[in-house]
């Protein structure tokens, strides 16, 4: 089976000026997804990641190596049939409603009629835009902005769905709605190949990171592999009283190789808690 | 970068595209400009004309300066947007980046070029035809009026039936006539030219200021193509190998816009034959297509 990205020893130089200096923005960057995997590719700005997934898109040509799109080269135009994109901050065209921009789009990948009026129906539902179908974009909030980008990644319906930064700028609840969507193409076993440098949101949502740095890739794998820390062990326990934690501590400290490190109580994350804070009041304002 | 495997244009995704760009410019509210030309239309009315007191020339300057006037004004419209809507459109979506989210769909780049190009003169052909049919109205009502005035003077003088019959043919000769919607679709072939240029300069120029301006200048020399044209032919006599080469590239790389001056003679009422029509039209079909393809070729490797 073909795999739905593979990107083969990449490498890509840009010129920077008239003289002819040359920069190499991804050196020699392997890549391999599997089909229905998450994969996310993070490094910090201007390591490559944006210059990797234009290339994945034959929007710009390696210098080096190969990209292929379930099979396809990715320069050749058939291999788009089955992508969606979203590029970092999107603006797409202010004088078109939501329903228009999905419309647009759907056209260009070839659907019409009733097909294309219920899949931007069906689109706008899932990015909770259909209150705002008929509104021009010129009118949207960046998180709306990046939902609509991401709706019209979708619209034809693809089979992978590449992700340039997709919650730049978005607040955290808009950001949490781009996740759970990102869940939800897992869910119906859609490739999603996200590039971000918020770590905490790619740990949520991928099953495979890639650590890119300065245009080459330093670390690949599993992520449950590379951030399991080998020689540790947690145990989390709920309702336990001091005296059963105390207990615990004799037992290790009679083992003599064991050592306990930490006790104490688990925290939340800041986002979780604002979450959950935002939840709550949206609750009591629409039950009173 | 536009795939391995050339592909033939897509009718229906050109249309597309061609019908987004053409919906975007009218949202850019272009079409004010279609008050402006009403304006014009009015304004000419109440030019203070010389009064003459012969039946052939009364009313005919009238005529000449609302042909004029409307057709200047066409060409202005025509060519500022052809070259100022293909120059904005083309670098606006790159910076935009929505020109990712075209391509990053199955959209090979002739597509959009030819799209993009194809709305800007849908748009132009539009006004044009909305330009046309207020100037036919204008000119019709007026051109009776002129008749009219024409007749009465020449009944007043004892002018023989047969006279009268010439000047009447000879004055409606500066009315709508077919010549004159011909002079209006060559008004549009030259922008249909002069806009396949813009969008040849805005696929290696990442500035539309430098995309007008140049677009203008080549609009400007290409009256003068001709001339550089019959000077290289003739063997450049009294100017250097720089002179030559000079005329060389202006005759090769620019367009001839003197062929499109047949628009002035048609409104000083002359006949404007049919092959004469399609002698421009197929010269303009020339000029589209070798500027289309050298902006394919240009796009086609440009790494956005």
């Amino acid at each position: 089976m073909d795999a739905a990205v593979e990107i083969t020893d990449l490498t890509k130089d840009f010129k920077t000026g008239i003289r002819g200096g040359w920069l190499r923005a991804v050196d020699r960057v392997s890549i391999r997804i599997e089909p229905g995997e998450v994969y996310g590719l993070i490094g910090p700005n201007g390591s490559g990641k944006s210059t990797t997934m234009k290339a994945l898109l034959g929007l710009v040509a390696p210098t080096e190596g190969s990209c292929r799109i379930f099979g396809s080269d990715s320069l050749a135009v058939d291999s788009r049939e089955k992508v969606g994109f979203l590029p970092e901050n999107p603006y797409f065209y202010k004088h078109l409603s939501g329903a228009e921009t999905l419309r647009f789009y759907g056209k260009l990948c070839g659907l019409g009629g009733r097909q294309l009026d219920e899949r931007v129906t069906e689109l706008l539902d899932l990015v909770d835009l259909a209150g705002a179908r008929d509104r021009r974009l010129g009118g949207y909030s960046k998180g709306m902005l990046q939902r609509i980008g991401l709706a019209q990644a979708l619209v034809q319906d693809p089979q992978l769905v590449i992700l340039d930064e997709p919650t730049a700028g978005v607040d955290p609840v808009g950001s949490r709605q781009i996740r759970d969507l990102i869940l939800e193409l897992r869910g119906r076993g859609i490739t999603v190949f996200l590039c971000s440098h918020l770590l905490e949101q790619v740990q949520e949502v991928c099953d495979r990171v890639g650590i890119i740095f300065r245009g080459k890739m330093v670390r690949e794998g599993r992520l449950d592999e590379l951030l399991a820390i080998e020689d540790e062990t947690e145990i989390i326990l709920r309702d336990a009283d001091p005296a059963l934690v105390g207990r615990i501590a004799e037992l290790v400290a009679a083992d003599g190789r064991a050592s306990l490190t930490h006790t104490g109580k688990p925290r939340t994350t800041l986002e979780r808690l604002f979450l959950e804070e935002t939840r709550k009041r949206e609750e009591a304002r629409s039950s009173s | 970068m536009s795939g391995s495997r050339p592909r033939l244009l897509n009718p229906g995704r050109v249309g597309v595209i061609a019908r987004h760009t053409f919906t975007q410019l009218v949202r850019m509210k272009v079409f004010y400009f279609l008050a402006a030309f009403a304006l014009v239309l009015i304004g000419v009315q109440f030019l203070d004309l010389p009064v003459h007191h012969s039946p052939e020339s009364t009313g005919v300057q009238l005529l000449f300066s609302i042909k004029s006037a409307a057709t200047g004004t066409m060409t202005l419209f025509a060519v500022v947007l052809g070259v100022v809507a293909t120059a904005l459109l083309l670098p606006k979506d790159v910076e935009d980046r929505t020109l990712y989210t075209i391509l990053a769909k199955p959209v090979p780049r002739l597509d959009y070029l030819a799209g993009k190009l194809l709305g800007v003169l849908s748009l132009i052909f539009v006004s044009l035809v909305i330009m046309d049919l207020l100037l036919v109205g204008v000119l019709a009502v007026k051109t009776n009026a002129v008749v009219a005035q024409q007749l009465a003077m020449a009944d007043a003088e004892g002018w023989t039936a047969a006279m009268k019959a010439n000047l009447e043919a000879d004055t409606r000769q500066l009315g709508p006539t077919w010549s004159l919607q011909g002079a209006v679709l060559v008004v549009f072939l030259r922008a249909a030219v002069i806009a396949s240029v813009a969008l040849l300069l805005s696929t290696f120029s990442t500035s539309t200021l430098f995309t007008t301006v140049v677009g203008f200048m080549i609009y400007v020399a290409g009256f003068f193509q001709a001339d550089a044209r019959d000077f290289y032919f003739s063997g450049g006599e009294g100017m250097g190998m720089a002179g030559r080469i000079g005329s060389l590239l202006v005759a090769v790389v620019i367009p001839d816009l003197q062929i499109y001056n047949v628009i002035d003679s048609v409104i000083q009422g002359e006949v404007l034959e049919a092959v004469l029509l399609l002698k421009v039209v197929g010269v303009t079909a020339f000029y589209v297509l070798v500027y289309g393809f050298c902006s394919w070729l240009v796009f086609a490797r440009k790494e956005i």
